[in-house]
């Protein structure tokens, strides 16, 4: 690259690299999730359960044995999840018995008590009570086995084997898993974890895209409202100078990304195991996180889509940049392009879902809204390239090439223009100008 | 050599005509005064002298354009100058010494001298923001000079300056000349131009209506006042046939000459009537050249 072009490169970078801002923002990612990883650690280490203690009134003397028998869950240091024990109550003391109960809740002697009531065949409800009526997974469990119980009662009484059909339904249970065809052969995948991997990926390259093109819209408006512009044009052309620029900001949203990605790919790649071997139990999110299928295919697909999308709006953010002479007045000029980039992101949730269509290989061929859909289809057919991938590239090259060339002839009018009202009248005039 | 050579260019704005037909071309070593009031083209013409606007008609031919990039080869001050004012002061620097390729090493040594020379070393790790205006401008002059420009185009160098550091300035720019720097530059200040130009060149409305050598003009101008004191009856003022006007103060008069009359002749007619005390031919100071000719041409443009 050309030594000049490389020295506003340099100061775009490093000036905006060194500041508080985007070293927090840089680290901020990776702090957030090694606090996620070590408060997920901590609390699966030192927060174990502990036996949860109900009592239970009930008044079919039934289902009280079938529930000792299936919640019989241990904790991971050997002791029960779950302890029950039996009241007996008459009709007579049953208001007496249900208020030691509420005592004993009270007093945190127990966690809460069922009532299982002798209709409950028909009424099929069971009363609970507790001082903490939140934990639902437990409460799932529980609901769980009672319908059980109360379904093989149900069973009996019609003069089935509930054993037998039970076992007969469990060996009818059949498992999906989705395979997805590729070149390579067929690949079994989770479709959560994509869906969630392009849709996180999209929304960073489109907002990154955003918050540095704006960037690049200040530095040009920096310029001229600090009348710098005169000084450096004498040394450097014009175009020179806002490629350097946008170049030089690019590089800093592309160094965030690469922070983010990596931290991503690790987390995805040795996150769960570690924990797993740390003996912690690992939540549903982290299985998620662990089924992403964040190659560095992809992750390359995602530097240079974000690269390219970038060229495309940022070079029209400069363009307003040298239209203007304040940020407000940049504003209204700005809102139709971040429009642009929002209509490309709604494109992409549908496209996401169904990346082989006709409307999405025409979509994905926009060049404003290449980045994201042709990026997305790329990301939920890894490792399949979508039709039109290849040719996307050469599609967004030659539009960055014809917005450069026609913005650099209005970026060196207006970049001298000073204290005129902004309007794309102007703007196009200044398109014509020898 | 001819170092630039400027040839019909004209330039308008909408229905203003800011530069309307100016030739002239500075050889190597020159020292160019621009001069002109507020407005009269001064700027839009060194602009175009940089490439920065595009004249509508007419060339300029920089350094014979034979070399690779004449870009770092001038140093130019613009009329209108700011400063990233969040970069180090000797940050700023370095960055402008890359824009015009220059080593490195030898940028750093530059900017050391230039920093103590102008009495700012201590404020080299600084941000500009911290520095007052009179430290910015001296930052923007060490910029300009930097890099050993063959050509300095300064457009109003002593804006903004205490007369310290104009002094100053103007010393470094005496030296650059001495060293063979070609100079143009622009300024009201007639006694800088007066001192530091040996071309000048007077614009206004757009118009070059002055140009050339500074003594030449001046002579233009001056051959045919004498300023006189003098003792003895002051009748010679109305009979001699040699003068034009006259502004009597007593035993001090000032003289304009009938065009085509040599002061020599004049002298002699009058050395046996009054005593002399002293007779002097009074070039006029380009400040009286600047008003005189403003004036006039101003009026002509009354009359159009």
């Amino acid at each position: 690259m050309n030594k000049k072009i490389w020295a506003v490169v340099s100061r775009e970078f490093l000036t905006r690299a060194k500041t508080k801002g985007y070293i927090i923002g840089t680290l901020m990612f990776p702090v957030i999730l090694i606090f996620l990883f070590g408060g997920i650690f901590i609390f699966g280490r030192f927060f174990q359960p502990s036996t949860q203690h109900f009592e239970v009134i009930d008044q079919t003397g039934k289902i009280f044995p079938q529930m000792v028998e299936m919640l019989s869950d241990t904790l991971k240091n050997g002791s029960l999840k779950y302890s029950f024990t039996e009241i007996d109550a008459t009709e007579e003391n049953l208001e007496n018995t249900l208020e030691e109960l509420r005592t004993k809740v009270l007093q945190k002697v127990i966690d809460g008590f069922f009532i299982i009531p002798d209709n409950i065949l028909t009424s099929r409800q069971v009363k609970y009570s507790a001082r903490n009526v939140s934990n639902f997974d437990d409460l799932r469990d529980i609901e769980r086995v009672i319908s059980k119980s109360v379904g093989n009662i149900r069973l009996e009484n019609l003069g089935y084997s509930p054993e037998v059909i039970r076992q007969e339904m469990y060996a009818g249970y059949i498992s999906l898993t989705s395979y997805q065809v590729t070149e390579k052969g067929e690949i079994s995948k989770s479709g959560v974890s994509n869906f969630l991997l392009t849709y996180l990926l999209t929304y960073l390259l489109m907002l990154f895209i955003m918050i540095y093109g704006q960037a690049v819209t200040g530095s040009v408006i920096e310029e001229k409202s600090q009348r710098i512009t005169e000084t450096i044009i004498s040394s450097i052309k014009p175009i020179e100078l806002m490629m350097g620029k946008i170049v030089g900001i690019c590089l800093l949203g592309i160094t965030q990304l690469t922070v983010i990605g990596s931290f991503i790919i690790l987390l995805s790649t040795y996150g769960s195991p570690a924990l797993v071997k740390m003996g912690v139990e690992t939540p549903k999110l982290l299985n998620i996180i662990g089924n992403l299928q964040f190659t560095p295919v992809v992750f390359a697909f995602f530097i240079l889509y974000f690269f390219m999308g970038f060229l495309l709006y940022a070079t029209l953010f400069a363009a307003v940049g040298s239209m203007v002479n304040t940020t407000d007045e940049g504003q209204q000029f700005l809102t139709p392009i971040i429009f642009l980039n929002i209509i490309g992101f709604f494109i992409m949730i549908t496209v996401a879902q169904n990346p082989d269509t006709p409307a999405a290989f025409w979509a994905s061929l926009i060049p404003f809204f290449t980045p994201s859909v042709m990026f997305a289809r790329i990301a939920v057919s890894h490792p399949t390239l979508p039709s039109g991938a290849i040719l996307s590239i050469f599609t967004m090259g030659i539009s960055i090439y014809l917005i450069i060339s026609l913005v650099a002839k209005i970026y060196r009018v207006g970049i001298l223009m000073y204290g005129k009202k902004p309007s794309l009248k102007e703007a196009i005039k200044w398109i014509k100008y020898k | 050599m001819a170092i630039l050579e400027v040839k019909n260019i004209s330039k308008s704005f909408a229905s203003l005509k800011a530069v309307d037909d100016i030739s002239f071309s500075i050889e190597e070593g020159d020292v160019l005064g621009v001069l002109g009031p507020n407005g009269a083209g001064k700027t839009t013409m060194i602009r175009m002298i940089m490439n920065i606007i595009v004249p509508d008609n007419g060339t300029v031919t920089l350094l014979n354009s034979t070399e690779k990039s004449t870009a770092n080869l001038i140093g130019y001050l613009p009329e209108e100058r700011g400063i990233y004012r969040k970069m180090k002061l000797v940050n700023v620097l370095l960055f402008l010494a890359k824009l015009k390729e220059m080593k490195m090493s030898e940028a750093k040594k530059q900017i050391d001298y230039w920093l103590k020379r102008l009495d700012l070393m201590k404020w080299k790790k600084k941000k500009i923001e911290e520095l007052s205006k009179g430290m910015q401008q001296k930052l923007q002059f060490i910029a300009t000079i930097l890099h050993k420009p063959k050509l300095l185009i300064l457009d109003e160098p002593f804006l903004g300056l205490d007369p310290i550091n104009t002094k100053l300035i103007k010393e470094i720019i005496m030296e650059l000349k001495a060293n063979g720097t070609t100079i143009i530059f622009s300024t009201h200040q007639m006694e800088s131009a007066e001192k530091l130009c040996n071309k000048i060149m007077l614009i206004n409305k757009g118009k070059q209506i002055l140009s050339g050598k500074i003594g030449k003009v001046k002579e233009s101008f001056g051959k045919h006042n004498i300023h006189l004191e003098y003792g003895g009856k002051d009748d010679f003022l109305k009979e001699s046939t040699y003068i034009k006007k006259f502004d009597n103060f007593g035993n001090y008069v000032e003289i304009q000459l009938k065009d085509d009359m040599p002061s020599q002749d004049f002298l002699k007619e009058i050395v046996p009537i009054i005593q002399i005390r002293k007779f002097e031919i009074k070039e006029p100071s380009l400040n009286d050249i600047f008003i005189e000719t403003v004036h006039s041409h101003g009026k002509e443009d009354d009359h159009e």
